[in-house]
């Protein structure tokens, strides 16, 4: 009777102990808890997950809150680039294991799929472990690009619109498959850039802004100045540019750096002062792709990048002025620059083809005045060994004359070097010899010699 | 030998038994398995996970392969079911449990206003989500994710202050922005539908995401009614008034307007003169028959995952002078997506 009066004790104590060895069996053993106005993921339940936006709101020191960075990095062609851009991604400063990265590789004809996902696979196994990064998603879409990526077809003005909402479209298809509820950053990032601080994600996010850009330059040949503003998609609105979008069509995309569209608008590119205080702030209307440090809250919010001609303008001009509407800050730093690669335009390679040319013409142009100086020198020559006969000719004749003289009892010194025919001796001689030698010298072109 | 097993009580002998088949059971059960990357036609990996504590792989998503189709079931097609709640209704949840599509290729999302009102949403939701989840793996959904959202509603949500006119600028605009926060952190790589369903929805056909897919169109809306009694006579009405067709004089009066105005359907202050999908419903009509729309209700709407990747979101901003789902419908447009609407196919609002 004891024992059966004991049972149940021992079933709970029992209870207890499996639950402490198979906690799967929470489920069966125990009733609902009741703790659901909690929002905590509970760890049997895999499929059910919960997050509180108010969580992911993003702050100026992000890195001390493990607020996780989404960075999305569109592709195409860009297998050339890969090496130095994850050269740049090793280097970051910011904890790896929150950096989530996305990318989206599309219509590429390179092997620029295979290269990444070699990178990828490199850093995720390194063995230093703050090298690895957190979730890890290659996207491959082919969105049916036409125009061409060279840089001539890329950067003419009548390509842009459509180069443009294509370009928005596949970051937008990027973004909308990638960013999760746990995401507090969005930094976008292209591939081609040269140099940036290894700090630009903590840099940036210092300044705790909705959306913030760097200042994007690029480094030139000397003979094209050196260095160059290269986004001039960051910019603040002209009354200008607001008046001329009046005028255009609904679906018209205004354009920055063509002569078709003169807007006016200050320039976060040319505001650069490279001795500025890199902290100081520009509102922008328009912002560059380049490098854009966002808060997830923006995207969340519904800002995109417009594949269509949104208050005239598209893709990241566009989200700029989407996310101003929004009343979301958009920030520029004229003065903290980073650097994209040069890769010479048509223009310049033309040009640089044309140099090219210049550099043969005068080299050969140059060999052959070498050729002729040679020449020339070399029929110098001759007239010095006539000069060097003349010279001893008149030396001996000088000699006899001194020895005539000293005979007599005078003195004369001599002068004269192989140099030149500079002997004092002889003058009328010489004279008559140096007349000679310069007619001759002309007839072989010594003008030629003396400009060269 | 005989003794020692006498004296023992039979308790520990037999907690001595279960101990031990306990322990043989633990040792030879797998260790907790690393969540592994599912093999689908869209995502692939590379390299496993070795453990929990390693580096995530590099997942590799082929997107060109990702279909949406009249055959949604036939070509495993992922839909993705989204709720902003405000109330709780069983009838909500009963009627989601009665759709037809395998529930392995549904996943639900839900957010919830930050208001006591959504405290208690929240509790019985989880209740019912828990309950599914936990119940037989073949009935449960692929997944669920439930969002605690980021900013106040602005106005409390009942019916007379919700329709008042100057309130539904900033409702609309608040509800925009929940509906964006819950699509862009919830549609995945593998989605291929969208499935708009408001947590007032209390009745649909069980069909509803395949009746609404094999017209393969990137937005399609039912007809949005509300049941009711009068003199003890059940009848039905219109009920939801998103979903028109455009007239001259809406587009007259929006070219007049400032560009921080909207129009609204709906309101005797505000004549439009547009045609409404609502009042086009005939008694016993073809329910596949389409009407192209220019604006769209959002209470059940199927929209192909494309679309919103494209980047047509409900825009929290007159756009165009229309909002949210409306706004949306447009957006889509400039987007070369054409909006559809099932005139004859109806689904029921709750009636408060």
């Amino acid at each position: 009777m004891i024992l059966v009066s004991l049972l149940p004790v021992v079933c709970r104590a029992y209870r207890q102990i499996l639950l402490l060895i198979f906690p799967s069996f929470r489920q069966v053993l125990l009733p609902s808890l009741g703790l659901s106005a909690l929002l905590l993921d509970d760890p049997l339940i895999s499929t059910v997950k919960h997050y509180d936006l108010s969580n992911v709101q993003g702050t100026a020191r992000g890195w001390e809150k493990d607020e996780r960075i989404l960075m999305c990095v569109p592709l195409r062609d860009a297998e050339v680039h890969l090496p130095m851009f994850f050269s740049h991604l090793r280097n970051f400063t910011y904890p790896h294991r929150l950096i989530d990265l996305a990318f989206l590789v599309s219509d590429s004809k390179d092997r620029t799929l295979t290269l990444l996902k070699e990178h990828l696979e490199m850093v995720q196994a390194d063995p230093d472990p703050l090298q690895p990064f957190g979730e890890i998603s290659v996207i491959e879409k082919d969105f049916g690009q036409k125009v061409q990526q060279d840089v001539e077809n890329r950067h003419g003005f009548a390509a842009q619109a459509s180069r443009r909402k294509k370009m928005a479209q596949a970051r937008n298809w990027l973004l909308s498959s990638t960013m999760k509820p746990y995401h507090s950053w969005v930094y976008w990032r292209d591939a081609d850039v040269e140099t940036a601080p290894p700090t630009i994600l903590e840099d940036l996010m210092r300044h705790n802004k909705d959306v913030i850009v760097p200042n994007v330059w690029r480094p030139l040949p000397d003979w094209l100045g050196g260095e160059q503003p290269y986004d001039l998609n960051s910019w603040q609105e002209s009354e200008t540019a607001l008046a001329l979008a009046e005028t255009l069509d609904e679906d018209a995309v205004i354009v920055e750096g063509y002569a078709e569209y003169a807007t006016w608008r200050p320039h976060l590119a040319y505001l650069r002062d490279p001795y500025g205080d890199p902290d100081v702030e520009m509102e922008i209307d328009g912002v560059g792709g380049v490098s854009i440090l966002a808060k997830a809250r923006v995207f969340r919010a519904g800002a995109h990048f417009p594949a269509f001609s949104f208050e005239k303008h598209a893709e990241t001009e566009g989200f700029g002025k989407m996310a101003k509407r929004m009343k979301f800050s958009v920030i520029g730093l004229p003065h903290y620059t980073i650097w994209h690669l040069y890769e010479p335009s048509a223009d310049d390679l033309k040009h640089m083809e044309r140099m090219e040319e210049e550099r043969l013409e005068k080299e050969a142009r140059e060999k052959e005045e070498a050729e002729r100086a040679k020449r020339v020198s070399e029929s110098w020559q001759d007239k010095k060994g006539e000069w060097e006969q003349d010279k001893k000719e008149i030396q001996n004749k000088a000699l006899q004359k001194s020895r005539e003289r000293r005979e007599r009892g005078e003195r004369k010194s001599l002068e004269g070097s192989e140099q030149g025919p500079h002997a004092h001796a002889g003058e009328e001689e010489a004279e008559a010899k140096r007349g000679d030698w310069r007619s001759n010298a002309e007839a072989n072109g010594i003008e030629a010699v003396e400009g060269a | 030998m005989a003794r020692p097993l006498r004296r023992s009580s039979p308790i520990t002998l037999i907690l001595a038994l279960v101990l031990f088949l306990g322990f043989i059971i633990f040792t030879l059960s797998p260790s907790n398995p690393v969540s592994s990357i599912p093999k689908s036609k869209i995502a692939s990996s590379s390299s496993t996970r070795k453990s929990p504590n390693s580096p995530p792989p590099v997942i590799h998503y082929y997107l060109n392969n990702l279909t949406t189709s009249s055959d949604p079931i036939g070509n495993r097609e992922r839909v993705l079911v989204l709720t902003p709640v405000a109330r709780f209704y069983d009838e909500y949840w009963q009627n989601l449990l009665r759709l037809n599509y395998p529930r392995d290729l549904i996943e639900l999302g839900f957010i919830v206003p930050k208001t006591r009102e959504g405290n208690t949403a929240l509790a019985k939701l989880e209740d019912a989500v828990r309950r599914v989840q936990t119940g037989s793996k073949k009935h449960r959904f692929w997944g669920v994710t439930i969002i605690r959202q980021d900013f106040d509603a602005p106005v409390p949500q009942n019916e007379k202050e919700r329709h008042a006119l100057s309130a539904q600028k900033e409702r609309r605009a608040a509800m925009s922005r929940a509906r964006n926060s819950l699509l862009y952190t919830t549609l995945g790589t593998e989605t291929a539908w969208v499935l708009w369903l408001d947590a007032d929805i209390i009745e649909t056909p069980h069909t509803l995401i395949q009746d609404l897919a094999l017209h393969d169109k990137a937005v399609i809306v039912p007809n949005c009614y509300q049941r009711y009694t009068e003199k003890g006579k059940e009848n039905i009405r219109p009920y939801d008034f998103n979903s028109w067709h455009d007239s001259e004089t809406a587009l007259a009066m929006a070219k007049k307007m400032g560009s921080d105005e909207i129009i609204l359907e709906g309101y005797h202050e505000m004549a439009t003169y547009r045609s409404l999908m609502a009042y086009e419903m005939t008694e016993g009509g073809d329910p596949h028959m389409e009407t192209e729309l220019d604006g769209v209700g959002g209470t059940a709407l199927l929209v192909k995952a494309e679309v919103h990747r494209d980047g047509a979101m409900f825009p929290p901003f007159p756009f165009y002078n229309l909002i949210e789902t409306e706004g949306f419908a447009k957006m889509a447009r400039r987007l070369g997506h054409q909006p559809y609407g099932l005139p004859n196919y109806l689904v029921y609002h709750y009636n408060e």
